[in-house]
């Protein structure tokens, strides 16, 4: 009876486990399927009948595909997304509930991409949404942009309740976690108001002290694609012939401005068709992975260590902050970033600004514990980036 | 089955997929903003006359689109604007059919009033082609599987602009014509519809282009005309070769119209020119200079030309003779095209208040001006007798 038993029972396993089995096995090779694509739409034929597949899945494979994107590329991740949408949707459409335990547990979970935690998040409060007040606190210092900045706002928010007391050290404590300017901003001022300081080149990482050469010639406005001796440059040595036959010579220079803003117009005069470059020491503790990211509303290309690390030749259309980003990483002590700043021909009173903001920071646009190299009372010293003892006002509040 | 019951059957089969009701890319079946459909709507409000409305998750420039009785529209949102939305409604009832949801894989900098909803998709029988700002194309069919996707910026790395991109594609029987005009890499692209594969892809100068390709048929060949700041291209859409070029006939943000051998192009106000088998005449027909266009795009109707201006301007001119037959100024400034049928020609301006004007009349003749409010960019659809009409919250179904 014995034999008979367990000989039943493992037939009834074996049947029950062999087509769930099967079926995770078809679900794994069409999301590998969906992993596979490639450029130029390489793949996309088996990949369509792997979507409809994933998605035929039902419920089951929401989690998996969500946990698919971890080590998806960009293209990959966009076949994955949609199909945990598709899934999503048609259970809530059958009426089904999603399960609101895993995905808290996977929103929740570092490990995965901050894309997918976000998107599990979100699918978390279209079922339980008390999950918000729940789960933002933990989310303040998160990768995922979106879910470090809902959680800022929220903390703001409480902070602007009129019920409540708070002081100066609560936006100071939450300050650091703030990422988006809107939000540092608010922060910043608020410290102000309550006599605090709150210095927003400190917070952002910029660099307020460089060595500026030029301007040098770029005739058709054809700077970008011109190579230039200081092109690459690993010190701010040498003279060349700049612009008109003059001679031009790396020269220190400083800024005061909150977001570390160099004015090239001041600092070397207007010019047309012209190019200059600044170059700025960095001082890392140790080797540390980094972002260089530019603001500027003309032609830029970045170097880090005499490696171009991002390049853009496009002209006032904007200046949206961080818009350029390079990657690389620092190497214990000084490193130098080098950024080439064009300016073209344009003749329109708003296509006159020839300026830049540079800033290292971590790829979640945090400070890093750098130093930069800086002339301060007329001594060459090694202060922290982002120093700016005498931040000018801000003119938005000079204005009033 | 008889004979002629068959002959009825085979011709409704072999008949092109789409009704003439349909509204399937940016300015309608023809590409000039004019329908055929009778009885559209006059009058309506926020509590009269709109058939059913729906809200929308985030912004958007382009338009709503319209095929086999499905309402396609595309959002974005989110702090960076990297959330990139295709939903899909039911026409006659307004129900969500489906919404799916992207992740921005290119850059999403923009002009403040545009954002990464820019582009107007396509669709025909099989579903919706949805192109964004940030390079990111894909196809979903009616029922919201997602058929195939491509990133151009993974395909094409350097493909961005800090001003945003809001050209449309348009959809030449079996392939998908792709604008792509930045500060990057510029091509115009066909892809093939059945898997987003390249067909051709011609090289178009770097830059900042929002026009719409044109689509017309040239003897045996079918042309794709491509307006940019080096001039209007006409290429073959089999093979992407380049046919002429007239470098008078520049473009940059609004599309001109098509009206058998005429094209009207907004240069110097709208110009129309003779379209010959080889090219543009060398000199326009006329200039009407009085009619600036600013971002939309010229509508040719009843034999007049509409033109609503940046500044709430609209100036109607014979399109005979260029005549200006009046310009006045009406209730805000635009943005969307204007679109006609009817009798009727509809100036939706920025706030969402829209000018009804009567096309048949030489004077201007409002019939009504109706308000629904609303951040309104994007150019509305007409389709079985409705306009449809999206802003930055919500679709309206308006008429009966």
């Amino acid at each position: 009876m014995h034999v008979r038993f367990w000989v039943a029972v493992g037939l009834g396993a074996a049947l029950a486990a062999a087509p769930a089995t099967s079926a995770d096995d078809d679900l794994a090779k069409a999301l590998a399927t969906l992993k596979a694509v490639g450029k130029e739409g390489k793949g996309n034929e088996d990949a369509g009948p792997a979507w409809k597949a994933v998605v035929g899945k039902g419920g089951a494979a929401l989690m998996p595909t969500l946990g698919a994107v971890d080590d998806a590329h960009p293209t990959a991740a966009n076949w994955l997304r949609t199909a945990a949408g598709a899934v999503a949707e048609a259970e809530r459409t059958a009426g089904r509930a999603l399960p609101a335990k895993t995905l808290e547990a996977f929103a929740t979970d570092t490990r995965h991409a901050p894309s997918a935690r976000r998107l599990a998040y979100e699918l978390l409060l279209t079922q339980d949404p008390a999950a918000k007040a729940r789960l933002l606190p933990g989310f303040i210092n998160d990768k995922s942009p979106d879910l470090r900045r809902d959680a800022v706002a929220a903390r703001m928010a409480e902070l602007d309740d009129i019920s409540k007391p708070v002081t100066r050290a609560d936006y100071e404590k939450l300050l650091p976690f703030a990422r988006d300017k809107d939000q540092v901003e608010f922060l910043a001022k608020a410290i102000d108001k309550l006599g605090g300081r709150a210095s927003t080149t400190e917070h952002f990482g910029f660099v307020t002290a460089a060595h500026l050469v030029g301007p040098f010639d770029a005739p058709e406005s054809k700077g970008y694609t011109t190579a230039y001796p200081p092109d690459a440059a690993t010190a701010p040595d040498g003279a060349f012939k700049g612009k008109d036959g003059a001679e031009v010579k790396w020269a220190p220079a400083a800024t005061a401005d909150r977001y570390g803003t160099f004015d090239l117009n001041k600092l070397l005069g207007k010019h047309k068709n012209a190019v200059a470059y600044a170059l700025a020491v960095v001082v890392a503790p140790a080797e540390t992975p980094c972002e260089v990211r530019v603001t500027s509303p003309t032609s830029v290309k970045t170097y880090l260590n005499g490696k171009e690390i991002f390049g853009r030749d496009e002209y006032h259309h904007g200046d949206p902050f961080d818009a350029h980003t390079g990657r690389g990483t620092l190497k214990k002590g000084e490193n130098v970033v080098v950024v080439k700043v064009c300016q073209n021909d344009q003749p329109q009173p708003w296509a006159q600004r020839w300026q830049f903001q540079v800033r290292v920071c971590d790829d979640t646009g945090g400070a890093l514990p750098l130093e930069q190299k800086a002339v301060v009372d007329g001594q060459p010293k090694t202060v922290k980036l982002g120093y700016n003892p005498t931040p000018a006002a801000d003119p938005k509040e000079e204005k009033k | 089955m008889t004979r002629s019951s068959l002959a009825v059957f085979l011709t409704l089969a072999l008949a092109p997929a789409l009704p003439a009701a349909d509204w399937p890319q940016f300015r309608g079946p023809n590409g000039n903003g004019v329908s055929d459909e009778k009885g559209l709507p006059v009058e309506w409000g926020k509590d009269k006359g709109v058939k059913w409305k729906a809200e929308l998750p985030g912004r958007g420039v382009s338009s709503p689109v319209v095929a086999g009785g499905r309402v396609y529209v595309t959002c974005s949102n989110g702090k960076r604007d990297d959330r990139l939305h295709v939903l899909c409604f039911d026409a006659a009832t307004g129900k969500q059919l489906w919404h799916r949801q992207l992740q921005a894989t290119g850059n999403t900098a923009a002009h403040p009033k545009s954002c990464m909803a820019a582009n107007t998709p396509a669709a025909d029988g099989e579903g919706v082609y949805a192109l964004f700002a940030t390079g990111d194309l894909a196809a979903f069919d009616a029922d919201g599987t997602l058929r195939w996707y491509r990133s151009l910026v993974g395909d094409y790395p350097t493909v961005t602009n800090v001003v945003g991109m809001a050209s449309s594609p348009v959809l030449v029987r079996d392939r998908l014509v792709v604008p792509m005009e930045n500060a990057g890499e510029s091509f115009l692209a066909a892809v093939d519809t059945k898997y987003g594969k390249n067909l051709w892809k011609a090289e178009r100068p770097q830059g900042t282009n929002w026009t719409t390709p044109l689509v017309r048929q040239a003897g045996a060949v079918t042309e794709v005309l491509f307006a940019g700041p080096g001039g209007l291209t006409a290429y073959d859409a089999a093979t992407g070769t380049s046919r002429w070029t007239a470098k008078s006939a520049v473009g940059s943000v609004p599309s001109g119209a098509i009206d058998g051998d005429t094209i009207y192009l907004p240069v110097a106000g709208v110009s129309r020119f003779k379209l010959g088998p080889d090219g543009l005449g060398e000199k326009p027909a006329w200039e009407a200079k009085e009619a600036q266009t600013g971002y939309p795009s010229p509508v040719v109707y009843a034999g007049k030309v509409f033109a609503c201006g940046s500044q709430g301007f609209v100036t109607c001119a014979d399109a005979k003779t260029g005549k200006v037959l009046y310009k006045e100024r009406v209730k805000g400034a635009f943005s969307a095209s204007p679109v006609a049928g009817d009798g009727k020609v509809y100036c939706l301006n920025e706030t969402g208040s829209c000018t009804v004007l009567d096309a048949t009349a030489d004077d201007f003749t409002p019939l009504a001006t109706n308000d629904l409010g609303g951040d309104t960019l994007g150019t509305p659809a007409i389709a079985n007798g409705l306009v449809f009409i999206r802003n930055d919250k919500m679709l309206y179904a308006v008429g009966k």
